[in-house]
Formats: structure tokens, sequence, C-alpha cells
């Protein structure tokens, strides 16, 4: 559905997008992730047609984005930061306004959308009277009119409460499931990401650091939570035996290579010591984007201290 | 077709919407009724009958509600005109862009062109509508205090008018003079949304298109550019005051007109070029 080529941008002397390339199947809610600054806006610009890039190419549903931007965004709706409209005209001529830059729009699917993201009883309203929540979904819904196949969500969550952004969360749910849209997500709220994307990117400074399945970014990578008598004493022993290939924080021990944690906790139970719990150690979405990005990272946690498993289908840079 | 109609009334709405579109109505408004208590209670109807009676004409039928309606309009067309006509036009884009609506426009399949051209037009609309109520308000105000008659024309300087004409002949000459002065307004309004299309504050583009009118305006007046004239735009402003001249000189009107023309379309074209190479951003 969205395929950047080789994309740079440089604004003046700052590189803003440095040979960013992505794929975006149909049919996936896709959060792209990084700091503020990191590019993700300017992608998102470009893949829309409003920044040019200095070098690379943007297609949306095969179209090239430079050379037939019409063709390419005919099936689109997007959403920036900060919901804007024309406050001093209602709901319903905001949206009819905008319709109109896409193609003719019958006024039944203005009320359909408007319906939709539930403001069909202040449609007349001048849009200066609504709340933050509301304009959310007066732009939701100037998004749907066009009745697009992708919708690009840009930080949709800045500045909701968190009734807003549980709202959020459910009409972008409700969207996937409901009419199937591929939803494109730049968000700085790690756990709406990791609650409701299936595949995240990770920018940092322009470049991609991390693209593939949330899953893979959370999942068990390899360490194992130990709670036993004498810690030290008892990973001491399981080192000398080959069971376990290191440890940190008294608490975690990775195994060794083909062992299994019944062979670890064989070893600790024949030495007479008692185990309290032994179990998968996962991580969030918010320590892997941490360690990626080279933020602050828990110390716990094992993103600075090993690769992650390959699945084929991630990449990090 | 009937899309880009759809577009243009939407121009049409969001532009109409805006309390900021009326300062200049308001304004006019405002000074005409100003003026017109300071031609009614001072001295210039008796220089007024002096001028006319000293040219042999009968000078209580030509005190009237035309000739004040031409006389209120040419402080308004040299002053407000152009600061109403430019704040629209440094508002068309640039307002947008602040705001951020320009993004969201701009992610729908429109061109970039084609925005510009509604927005352009209905801009244009706008000066119509500014010019003609300035021309009616000016008319109705001033027959309220002044009876219906002859009108007078006398514009000393540069481009020297000296008309008299019947009630409606001058006033089919009224009319005509509005068409210029909306061609006038038009440029004007153009030469703002022409700064508008590139990247800067509404107010900027308002101020730049104003300073270039003004110093248009002070170059044309220096002795030591009266050769070069031609080259300053408000010279070629000053083609609704020619339509009062007898005998009227088409060539010189439609050298006005092609100038004016060629200015708008330059204009267009330069901010069309400015706004298609800009990033549009947050």
């Amino acid at each position: 559905m969205i395929q950047l080529h080789a994309i740079s941008k440089r604004f003046g002397d700052r590189l803003a997008l440095d040979q960013l390339s992505l794929e975006i199947p149909s049919g996936e809610i896709f959060g792209l992730l990084g700091h503020n600054g990191a590019g993700k806006s300017t992608a998102i610009g470009i893949l829309l047609g409003q920044v040019w890039p200095t070098s690379g190419h943007a297609a949306i549903n095969g179209c090239d984005v430079l050379r037939d931007r019409r063709g390419a965004l005919q099936g689109v709706g997007a959403i920036f930061e900060t919901p804007v409209f024309y406050d001093y005209l209602s709901g319903q001529r905001n949206l009819e306004i905008l319709s109109h830059y896409t193609g003719p729009t019958s006024p039944d699917r203005i009320r359909e959308v408007l319906d939709w993201v539930g403001l069909s009883s202040r449609a007349k309203s001048r849009v200066g009277t609504y709340s933050h929540g509301m304009r959310t979904r007066l732009a939701l819904a100037q998004a749907l009119l066009p009745d697009p196949q992708l919708l690009i969500l840009d930080e949709p969550g800045d500045g909701l409460d968190p009734e807003g952004i549980h709202e959020l969360r459910q009409m972008i749910q409700r969207l996937h499931r409901e009419l199937g849209l591929t939803i494109l997500l730049s968000s700085h709220l790690l756990t709406e990401v990791e609650q409701v994307c299936t595949r995240i990117a990770v920018l940092k400074a322009g470049r991609l650091v991390f693209t593939g399945s949330v899953a893979s970014a959370t999942r068990y990578q390899g360490w194992l939570r130990l709670r036993t008598d004498a810690f030290a004493e008892a990973v001491a022993m399981l080192e000398g035996r080959g069971l376990i290939a290191e440890h940190r924080n008294g608490d975690s021990v990775r195994l060794g290579e083909g062992v299994g944690s019944d062979a670890v906790v064989r070893a600790l139970v024949e030495q007479g010591r008692a185990v309290y719990e032994i179990t998968h150690e996962e991580q969030t979405l918010e320590d892997f984007y941490l360690a990626v990005t080279g933020g602050e990272t828990n110390p716990a946690q094992p993103g600075t201290s090993g690769g992650l498993q390959n699945d084929g289908e991630e990449r990090r840079a | 077709m009937s899309l880009f109609w759809h577009q243009l009334r939407n121009e049409l709405w969001k532009l109409f919407g805006k309390k900021r579109t009326y300062i200049g109505f308001g304004a006019f408004l405002v000074a005409q009724n100003a003026m017109l208590l300071a031609f009614r209670f001072s001295d210039w109807q008796s220089g007024t009958v002096r001028l006319l009676e000293g040219n042999g004409y009968l000078a209580g039928d030509y005190i009237s509600a035309l000739t004040v309606a031409v006389v209120m309009l040419i402080p308004q067309i040299i002053l407000l005109m152009p600061l109403y006509a430019c704040l629209v036009g440094g508002d068309m884009v640039a307002k947008e862009s602040e705001d951020g609506t320009l993004r969201m426009i701009l992610c729908r399949p429109i061109s970039r062109a084609r925005l510009l051209a509604v927005k352009w037009l209905a801009g244009l609309v706008f000066c119509v509508i500014l010019v003609a109520s300035l021309g009616l308000m000016a008319l109705v105000f001033a027959r309220i205090w002044f009876p219906w008659g002859g009108m007078f024309v006398f514009v000393p300087g540069p481009v020297r008018v000296f008309a008299v004409l019947g009630a409606w002949e001058g006033l089919g000459l009224f009319a005509v003079s509005h068409l210029m002065l909306a061609v006038n307004a038009c440029t004007m309004f153009g030469l703002a949304f022409m700064f508008s299309c590139f990247n800067m504050k509404p107010a900027a583009a308002t101020i730049l298109a104003l300073s270039l009118l003004l110093l248009s305006l002070v170059m044309e007046a220096m002795p030591f550019f009266e050769e070069y004239q031609q080259l300053c735009l408000t010279h070629h402003f000053r083609g609704w005051l020619l339509v009062f001249n007898e005998p009227l000189d088409w060539l010189r009107m439609l050298q006005i007109l092609a100038v004016l023309a060629g200015v708008n379309v330059t204009g267009f074209l330069i901010g069309l070029a400015g706004f298609h190479a800009r990033d549009i951003k947050s």
C-alpha cells in the first residue's frame, strides 16, 4: 500500500530523513515511532505530497506521489496532531468544504461520517464551540469522507485526556475492524501503539533503526527471571555446568545454547536449592523503543545487551 | 467544472465567514459618513461653486450626490482600498498556512495550482464586491445629504480631469469607473496574494504589498522619476479617473488594462512558483 524508497530530505544543513525505505502492506495498523525531529512528520509530509524529498520516491497504491499526487491521494485520509478547522463555520460546513477538495460528496455521506464519529447532534454548531475531543472526532470524520483505504494519523492523541485517548484507540481499532482500513499511526504514546499496531518502524535522527512486528519488539529475548536461594552461588554453579550464558541484576539469567529452563530447575533442585520463580522476561514497547533510540533504558531490560531475535521480517540498523 | 465551482463557492464561504473580511466594508461606511458630514457642514461647497461658476456653469446643478460620491472616492481609493485589498490578499494563503488548515487541505488530491487558482478567483470576487459596495454606499449616503443632479469631476495634477456631465451620463461613467477600480483592487489584492504564497506570516505579506504600493506612489511623485512613471504600478491605477475625460482616450485605457492584467498574471505565476516549490509543514 505504501512504499518509501531511499527517501532523503534536507532542510538547509539539517538532514531530516536519510535514505528511508519502508513498505507498509494493506490491512495493517502500522506505527511510526521516533523522538521529536526524528523525521516522522517529514516522512508523512512526503507521503502526502506536502514536502518535496531531496531524493528517493514515495508511492501509495502503486501511484508515485511526486508524479501522480492526485492518483496517489485518491483513497487517503489524514489527521494531524492539532485538529484545526475554520472555527467560525459549523462542523458540517467544514466537512462540506474539505470534501470538495477530493471530489463531489453527497450530503448523505457527510451525515454518515458525522454519525460514525458521533457528532451528528453538534453538526450545525460552530467548530469554535467544540472541545478538543470533538475536534479530533471531526478530524477523523473529514479523513473518512473520501471513503479512504488508507488513513494517516500524525500524532492524533496529542492534547487528549485519558478518556479521549481511550476513545481514539477504540475508534482506530473499529476503523480497522469494520472498514478494513490500512492505518499509518505516528505517535509518542507508546502504550497506545503497543495496543493498536501490528507493526512498527522506529526512526532516529532521520534514519530507520528498526522495522518489524510489535510482537517481535516486545517478545522474550532469551532472559529468564530466576528467584532462588543464594543467587550468586546458584549462577556460579549453573555457569560451571554450562546451563546459563550470562546473568544480571541478581535476578535474571540467559540460558546456554540449547538449554531448556527445565534443566536449570532440575540442577538447582538437585543441589537442594529452593526455586521460587522462573519465568520468561518480556520487555514493553517503551523499553524496546528507548533501547533502540539510545534513550534511557531500564537496566533490567535486555535492549542494550543483546540483539533481537531475527524472525526474518524485522530489520534493525 | 462543477467541482471547480463548488470549490470556488467554498472559498467564498471561508472568506465571507470571517469577521475580518468585513473590516473594509465597515471602514468605508464610517469614512464616507464622516466625509459627508465634512462636505455638508464645511466650505467645500462654496469652493466648488466658485470653480464651476468661474468656468461658466450653473453651480447649483452640480453640487449633487454624484459629485460628492466621486470626491469621496479619491481618498478612500488611495488610502483605504489598498489596505483592505492587501489585508485579504495577505491572509488568503498565509493565514491558512499559519492556522494549519492548509496542511489539511493539501492531504487531499487537489493540485496546488488549482487550489491557488480557486483562492485567487475568490479574492477577485471579494475585490469586485468591495469596490461595488464602496461605490454604492458612496452614492446612497451622498444622496441622503445631497440632491440628485449633474456630475462635476475635477482632479488637478498629472492626470488632469475636468468633466461636467449630466446626471445619467455621470451615473453611467461612475459605474464604468468602478470597473476600473475593481481592476485596481484586484491588482492590489494580487500583490499581497503573491507574497502570501511564500512562507511568511499573513501580516508580512500584507505589509510587503502595501510597502511596494507606497514605494511606487512615492517614486511616481518624485520629479526625478517623471520619465519613468510608466514603471510605477500606481501610475496605472489612475485609469478610473480617465473614464470621466471627454473624449475618452481608449488607447490609454487599453494600455492601462493590459499593464494591470500583466501585473496580475505575473503576480499569480510568481506566487504559484513559490507555493509549488515550498514544503508545507506544521
